[in-house]
């Protein structure tokens, strides 16, 4: 039923908090999502053209690089692009046929590939770009927040965190119950003020992003820092300064 | 947003079948019809031939097709799934009045069928509108201009083929011919509007809203994920149209709706109605698929900002 579900209380919000700060841009995560997801029961997630010049495939996750200019110099900011299993998911009420879910649970959304008739209105929905259609299989394919990993209990419990999660090595990503105020993530969030993307669409989604730390060191001509100094250690090298520049 | 033959197709073709079906059974249901027999029923029979034609094209645009009857499961909350319920209701109703023209021409049952065949129709293109409207992340469709304009151009290619037929099968020139090109001229008017207004939008957020940072901080690309366009940006970052877009819109609006509002004048003053109604349906098609091209090809994603192109 692609209605939204009525969420019953107490229950779970699961999603990612993802830390601009650490993450290095390194696409492990992306690239253990998508080998994850490629093997095992959740089928094959397609790569066309592989070997060929256009090579291009479906990928859950797809981490860009930017750059945010800044006094002195510009700042690098690594973005991991995925699902946010949002609150209003459009994606989901757009579904005709009903393929297209969220669970009521613990909020993951997702597509049942038994069903989909690949119409793709549901990528026409989202304003993240994250739902990527399957030419082969003829369906739409998204993040499933690896519930295939999540809840297996023949994983140690340790392991039963999204492959993004496990694979990164600056620790960026984090997994856990944004709707429980007392969970590693939701106080992640608080304390870091946890940023929604395009939070002005109204999406509501519930991975959060950590902002990136604007950069403390002022970078002020060396010369300047010296003349502006006292005392007798600044006086010589004030003295020695100026017989240098002879 | 990639203009897909289907979907153009899809959305052109039932317009021209669903407002012939809509001005056949506003005529029945006022009682207007003209007194021929064959009249109604050919044009039903019309309408139901190009309605079968865009529904089967719409098919084609599926991933799986064999899975389609799926999508009348969800019109509890999908436009898309509304419209096709919508479309396959206009059948039985359409036929029902078919069998009460012959029956019962004229009377009660004739008229509520043709009230019926009318609301069906145009609830129908109505469906197909809020399909487009709904989408938040896409600010030249999620408007309100949308939904009136696309009943507003079924009205009138659903009344040029109403006045083709008319001239055609009966030999009349006159309101029909003029109610096309009043038709002919509100869909220009509508036209206009809409791209004044879409014109005048400003973007729905920027790449720093995108991710994360205050809006209106200075951001820019430095490396995207691939090499290679994917299907992101093949579906939703499309552009090429925007370099001939003006020369589009004069095309669109001359061929779709300048020409036919000219040549239906004609008509209606019986100066060669034939031909004139024939051309001006063959510019309308060529125009209306112009349009509709443009109405996708200039619409821009919000999800095309992370790759660093304008919306």
């Amino acid at each position: 039923m692609t209605m939204l579900p009525k969420v019953p209380p107490g229950a779970k919000k699961l999603g990612l908090v993802i830390d601009l700060d650490t993450c290095v841009g390194c696409h492990a995560c992306a690239v253990s999502c998508k080998e994850w997801n490629s093997g095992g029961e959740a089928g094959l997630l397609p790569d066309y053209d592989k070997q060929g010049p256009e090579p291009d495939g479906v990928w859950y996750n797809r981490v860009h690089s930017y750059e945010a200019p800044e006094q002195g110099c510009s700042r690098t900011i690594n973005l991991p692009r995925s699902c946010l299993h949002c609150e209003d998911a459009l994606c989901v009420t757009v579904c005709p046929t009903g393929a297209s879910y969220k669970r009521a649970e613990d909020g993951i959304v997702l597509i049942d590939p038994e069903i989909c008739i690949g119409c793709k209105l549901c990528s026409w929905a989202c304003p993240y770009g994250a739902r990527e259609f399957d030419e082969e299989a003829g369906v739409m394919r998204k993040c499933t927040l690896c519930v295939d990993r999540i809840y297996d209990p023949n994983l140690p419990e340790a392991e039963r965190e999204p492959a993004c999660v496990a694979a990164c090595p600056t620790r960026a990503r984090h997994f856990g119950d944004l709707a429980d105020p007392e969970s590693g993530v939701s106080k992640l969030v608080a304390a870091r003020g946890g940023k929604t993307l395009l939070e002005e669409l109204g999406y509501r989604p519930t991975n959060k992003y950590l902002p990136a730390r604007t950069a403390t060191i002022k970078a002020e001509p060396r010369e300047a820092a010296a003349e502006a100094r006292d005392g007798v250690g600044a006086a010589l090298l004030k003295l020695l300064d100026r017989a240098l520049s002879r | 947003m990639r203009p897909s033959a289907s979907i153009l197709l899809l959305t052109t073709v039932t317009g021209f079948a669903f407002g012939l079906l809509a001005w056949v059974g506003a005529y029945t249901a006022l009682g207007l019809l003209p007194a021929e027999p064959h009249f109604a029923l050919t044009g039903i029979a019309v309408g139901l031939f190009l309605a079968s034609v865009g529904l089967a094209a719409s098919l084609l645009h599926l991933g799986r097709m064999d899975r389609a009857w799926r999508a009348f499961s969800q019109w509890r909350s999908s436009w898309l799934s509304r419209e096709g319920v919508g479309a396959v209701l206009i059948y039985p109703v359409a036929i029902l009045l078919a069998a009460a023209l012959r029956l019962d021409h004229g009377g009660i049952v004739t008229r509520l069928l043709g009230a019926a065949l009318m609301v069906t129709s145009l609830a129908t293109v109505l469906c197909t509108a809020m399909i487009y409207a709904s989408l938040k992340p896409i600010r030249q469709w999620h408007n309100s201009h949308t939904a009136p304009d696309y009943l507003i151009y079924a009205a009138f290619s659903g009344a040029l083929l109403f006045a083709v037929l008319d001239t055609v099968l009966l030999g009349t020139t006159g309101s029909a011919d003029l109610i096309a090109a009043a038709a002919a001229a509100a869909a220009l008017i509508a036209k206009r509007a809409y791209w004044h207004h879409v014109d005048a939008q400003t973007p729905l957020a920027s790449l720093a809203a995108a991710i994360g940072l205050p809006k209106d901080r200075e951001v820019r690309p430095l490396d995207a994920p691939h090499f290679t366009e994917n299907y992101v940006l093949r579906e939703m970052g499309f552009v090429v149209a925007r370099r001939h877009g003006a020369r589009l819109r004069r095309i669109a609006l001359g061929l779709g709706f300048g020409a036919p509002l000219g040549l239906c004048l004609l008509a209606s003053l019986s100066v060669l109605p034939r031909a004139a109604t024939a051309v001006a349906l063959a510019c309308a098609v060529m125009g209306l698929l112009t349009e509709r091209w443009l109405f996708f090809a200039e619409a821009t994603h919000v999800s095309a900002l992370y790759y660093g192109r304008r919306v």
